[in-house]
């Protein structure tokens, strides 16, 4: 029960998008057909569900204060926690460059419509967002980060499809001309993100 | 040369990652003792703003050692204590408790699986009265804290500082910015025999027809920062659920036998004028 | 100057503006711009990094290995915001201008203007032209950050640079600019000024 609410909460009330507006850039960038979307959607997925728990691990075992007194009880009063931003981010960055590559062979045509925006994965506020969240929270065990880490890559997947069917949609509209593409994009989102707080009020 | 060769981007990445963390292990080592200092000098004045002893900006125009000289003179009492209210031990010196002690108490507290030992918290008594306690907890970046005085009733709250380690400037970041809402504390009562010993809930307290809070432990919460008002909450009231046998405990003893019971020098659980006297 | 230097310098600031027209950034553009001072404390941020980190990868570029790129950018981008914090931590001159900085930290580091720049512009130019180009793009966000916090504080607390200027009018401040999707909606009517006066990025 505690790892369905987990669940339901890191998708709808804490959606990376529209709760914490976290990796808008390819969010608004990649988001102009579905197909698209989706294949990001599903990169930051296993982007995340890959990071989050590696990193729950070295910060549990390796990073934050105390965390080395399982090699000795000497090394009990080790704090390493100032080089957990570079340690996530390489985790993050070489998790990211392996993708870049499985990508690049199996589906260049994706490779190609994602453009800057794959290696950009690795500066996508999302992804780190959810390692430092994961710090933040406390998680109990590998398990809770685990499904955070799906959760929230899910809640992210759902934010870039929805918005890439509107926009699949608002291509047949009457938009301004100036205010076509970016800038009509920009004005859906913040009228999604308002709808999205009504999830904030629900505790779960 | 071929940069694309796998020997050559192995051993470029280990020399890399490793130059980078010997600078930064290097840097962070050497450097160790300058911030503490700073970091400690900035405790103390969190801790002055909270007991009355000026404002944060006036404090911080005093140098570090004008700070540590201040909180040597004012000081009249600090101490450790365990969750049962007991002293433990002495705070020998200026010892002070920075956000990193607070954030190891506070898995002590919670307890879990990064609990190191029995909770030891500390208490604060100044010159004036005042005893001074810390809270710590997260916020929606990072971890929030803050030292919270109550006067020489110990229900009564004297002052507050909160400070966040990156809390969002203009919302989350009002808990330290924002004079107000920590002048909203002043005043306002701790319910230390009740789990929910004080509430940060939009809207605050009920008012009466002249505007006077109904309800003493409850306040307003900041427009736009729900994460970091909900987490503020939560860290007050766990720290001061730890604190509860504590203040309950000093409590000044009643003149009258409290709930009933016929040992006057028993503590009373609670104001006096909540328990009339059952004798009469 | 020759042109081409010129170019590189005018054209992110606002023809190729990094936010309006790159789409990058976006993130911190919201969280950021609640107030005007901290859109300014971050501007500055973004334009010393950007050129800092754009300089020192265009120096190193050429003996980055493909594969690994994305890791080497990262570290060394991650590496100086860090060591610059940890200094100015240490003094007890610069240890407040500190504790206004680190809130930023993280989303110094994963702005994606800093990688962004890196990878399409760094990586293939000399290191003086690297730089300006760096200097240029931080500028051109800041340019852009400060435009949406004038109105966000304006509108949303009376203030500017926390003075009051409309409460002292009876203005009520409207709590919705303050939340991050007003942002977007305001970027989305930039981005519409500037694409009405520039008619050649109006898509199609």
């Amino acid at each position: 029960m505690e790892y369905l609410s987990l669940f339901v909460k890191s998708i709808f009330v804490d959606n990376m998008i529209f709760a914490y507006f976290l990796g808008m850039c390819s969010f608004l960038a990649v988001s102009k057909n579905v197909k698209t979307a989706a294949g990001l959607g599903l990169a930051v997925i296993f982007v995340l569900l890959v990071t989050l728990p590696i990193n729950y691990l070295l910060n549990t075992y390796v990073l934050q204060p105390g965390a080395l007194k399982w090699i000795s009880p000497e090394m009990a009063g080790v704090d390493l926690s100032f080089l957990s931003f570079i340690v996530f981010i390489a985790v993050i960055a070489a998790i990211v460059q392996i993708v870049e590559m499985v990508v690049e062979k199996f589906s260049p045509e994706l490779y190609s419509s994602l453009g800057i925006f794959l290696p950009l994965i690795a500066v996508n506020c999302a992804i780190l967002g959810g390692s430092l969240f994961m710090q933040q929270k406390d998680f109990l065990n590998i398990g809770e980060a685990t499904v955070y880490s799906l959760g929230s890559g899910l809640g992210w997947f759902l934010a870039i499809v929805s918005l890439a069917a509107i926009r699949e949609k608002m291509s047949y509209s009457n938009v301004p001309a100036a205010l076509k593409g970016l800038g009509i994009t920009f004005i859906t989102v913040g009228l999604m993100g308002i709808a999205f707080m009504t999830f904030m009020g629900i505790s779960l | 040369m071929n940069t694309n060769n796998n020997v050559y981007t192995v051993v470029y990445t280990t020399i890399i990652v490793v130059v980078v963390a010997a600078i930064l292990a290097f840097v962070s080592q050497s450097l160790k003792a300058k911030q503490d200092a700073n970091e400690k000098a900035e405790t103390i004045s969190q801790m002055l703003t909270s007991a009355g002893y000026g404002t944060k900006a006036e404090l911080d125009r005093l140098g570090n050692s004008a700070k540590l000289d201040k909180y040597a003179e004012e000081i009249e009492e600090a101490f450790v204590i365990n969750l049962n209210g007991e002293r433990v031990s002495e705070l020998e010196g200026i010892t002070v408790y920075g956000p990193k002690d607070l954030k190891r108490q506070n898995y002590n507290i919670k307890g879990g699986a990064n609990k190191t030992g029995e909770p030891e918290i500390p208490v604060f008594i100044f010159k004036n009265g005042r005893t001074v306690v810390p809270i710590y907890g997260a916020g929606l970046w990072g971890p929030i804290w803050g030292y919270i005085s109550f006067n020489s009733d110990l229900s009564t709250i004297g002052g507050a500082y909160f400070d966040h380690e990156s809390e969002t400037a203009g919302l989350g970041a009002k808990i330290k910015d924002d004079p107000s809402f920590q002048a909203e504390f002043v005043g306002e009562k701790a319910d230390f025999s009740s789990a929910n010993v004080f509430d940060i809930v939009k809207g605050g307290s009920p008012k009466d027809g002249e505007g006077v809070s109904l309800i003493d432990n409850k306040i307003d919460a900041i427009t736009g920062a729900t994460m970091t008002s909900q987490g503020l909450d939560a860290a007050i009231d766990t720290w001061l659920a730890a604190y509860a046998k504590y203040f309950l405990g000093e409590k000044p003893a009643c003149d009258k036998p409290c709930c009933g019971g016929e040992d006057k020098d028993e503590p009373c659980d609670g104001n006096c004028e909540n328990h009339k006297e059952v004798e009469d | 100057m020759d042109a081409k230097l010129k170019e590189t310098i005018l054209n992110p600031i606002f023809k190729g503006n990094p936010i309006t027209v790159l789409v990058l950034g976006i993130c911190s553009s919201l969280a950021v711009t609640v107030t005007l001072k901290g859109a300014l404390v971050m501007a500055l941020s973004v334009i010393v990094v950007c050129g800092i980190s754009s300089l020192i990868l265009s120096l190193l570029r050429k003996t980055i290995p493909g594969r690994v790129r994305i890791i080497v950018q990262l570290v060394v981008v991650a590496m100086m915001v860090i060591l610059v914090d940890q200094i100015l931590k240490s003094f007890e001159a610069t240890y407040a201008i500190d504790k206004q900085l680190s809130v930023y930290i993280g989303l110094i580091i994963t702005n994606c203007i800093v990688m962004g720049r890196i990878e399409a512009f760094a990586l293939g130019n000399k290191p003086w032209p690297s730089f300006l180009d760096g200097i240029a793009n931080g500028a051109g966000y800041g340019l852009i950050l400060i435009i949406v916090a004038f109105f966000r504080e304006l509108l949303g607390s009376g203030t500017l640079f926390g003075f009051d200027i409309l409460n002292r009018f009876g203005y009520v401040p409207n709590n919705l600019v303050i939340l991050p999707p007003f942002a977007l909606i305001l970027l989305g009517c930039i981005v519409w000024v500037q694409r009405s006066i520039q008619k050649d990025l109006q898509e199609k």
